[in-house]
């Protein structure tokens, strides 16, 4: 429900291992609506979230929404190290070989505040990877990328479903390789 | 959860000490105030200024505190790390709380600390000054409490800041009352060990209440 209107109604999805999802409409059919209720942000009118005994809800779901989940006042480092942290995760070794990987090594003591949109979209897609979280669920990812940025990113998703995660991510169309789910 | 406490307790650390005047400017405001009251009230108290000034501190602390209290939540909650937070914390009110300790120990904190400062120089009265300190750490963290409260059921609203101070400050009295008591008793050589009870019970009664209040309220801010 958004102000009193039904957006999603009689809907189901399964989500699965080693998949990768796709789920577009055009705007405000609800695609944001239902990643967050997925990753537990919101709760749903009505129904139910059901998971896999060994899948932990608060563990295994990374989230990148349309905001960039980065505080503008630490530097690149600082925002990755913080991210792993959170992650109960302590080898920080990978965070330079991951920005390396994005051209990004330059920026490490940079504050984020002094990067552009792209870049900062980039750096929170650098948590992806460097966390690993079974469930990564994207909001429109490629927003805001340049094409090499795309394949890179693209090619970490496949990395990322051959190690038997799974990916669910939002956009305004079809999309080849993944497993388009409409949202009307 | 103690790891994720002191992660949120860091990090926040390291914004304050990324953005110096998130603590310099309280400062400045406080002393502003405290400097404001002085040209309006000298010669027009009975007794003398001095005798008046540390309440006039508190009441200051306490106005400058509210300030700053509407962005608690909000800067996360605009720049997406509080989504982070309410997915990857086992417990989101133990990541709302070490949020709160460290919002009063890197900004509220400084603030006491001058304040004391201030008490101390202008009055020369140490005694009072000690109760001025103690009175504020209490109050303070109580008055943070409060306003995470306030702070999360109006955190997806604009221009927060007016409605926010409108919920606070009514419950904000008793903690003035007993704060401003307590340095009153002090000074005129009363006691003042029930004022002080009563701050600390006020203390621990939101300490139990607030995060479970900020939670509820993030949460449904969030939806």
């Amino acid at each position: 429900m958004r102000q009193d209107k039904e957006i999603i109604n009689n809907y189901s999805l399964q989500i699965d291992q080693k998949q990768k999802y796709n789920i577009y409409g055009e705007n405000g059919s609800g695609k944001t609506s239902l990643l967050k209720i997925i990753a537990g942000i919101t709760e749903p009118t009505k129904g139910k979230i059901h998971s896999n005994p060994s899948f932990d809800m608060n563990k295994d779901i990374f989230y990148i929404g349309h905001k960039y989940g980065l505080k503008n006042e630490l530097t690149v480092y600082q925002n990755l190290e913080y991210a792993l942290n959170f992650a109960n995760n302590d080898d920080h070794s990978s965070i330079e070989s991951e920005l390396e990987e994005y051209s990004m090594k330059r920026y490490i003591n940079t504050q984020v505040k002094y990067l552009s949109h792209g870049q900062k979209k980039i750096i929170s897609l650098i948590q992806l990877t460097l966390i690993s979280n079974k469930l990564w669920l994207l909001d429109e990812p490629f927003t805001g990328l340049d094409k090499v940025k795309i394949d890179l990113l693209l090619y970490k998703m496949d990395k990322h479903v051959s190690n038997m995660g799974s990916i669910v991510i939002t956009s305004h169309n079809i999309k080849e390789n993944f497993d388009n789910i409409e949202l009307c | 959860m103690l790891k994720s406490f002191v992660t949120v307790l860091l990090r926040e650390m390291h914004i304050v000490l990324n953005t110096s005047s998130r603590v310099f400017m309280p400062i400045v405001y406080l002393l502003l105030i405290i400097t404001f009251f002085s040209i309006s009230l000298e010669g027009t108290t009975v007794g003398g200024y001095e005798n008046i000034l540390p309440q006039i501190i508190w009441l200051s602390c306490l106005l400058v505190s509210l300030l700053n209290m509407d962005s608690l939540f909000k800067e996360d909650y605009e720049d997406g790390t509080l989504d982070g937070i309410v997915i990857n914390s086992e417990i989101l009110e133990i990541s709302l709380l070490a949020k709160v300790i460290a919002h009063w120990m890197f900004t509220i904190i400084p603030l006491v600390i001058v304040a004391f400062s201030t008490n101390l120089l202008l009055t020369a009265k140490f005694d009072v000054s000690i109760i001025l300190l103690t009175s504020l750490i209490i109050g303070t963290l109580t008055l943070s409490l409060i306003g995470s409260i306030a702070a999360s059921l109006t955190l997806s609203l604009r221009g927060n800041g007016l409605l926010l101070s409108t919920i606070v400050l009514p419950l904000d009295i008793p903690i003035l009352i007993f704060g401003t008591s307590a340095i009153y008793n002090a000074s005129i050589g009363m006691n003042y060990n029930s004022e002080m009870l009563f701050l600390t019970t006020l203390l621990v009664l939101f300490l139990i209440i607030a995060p479970f209040a900020a939670s509820f309220g993030v949460r449904n801010s969030l939806d």
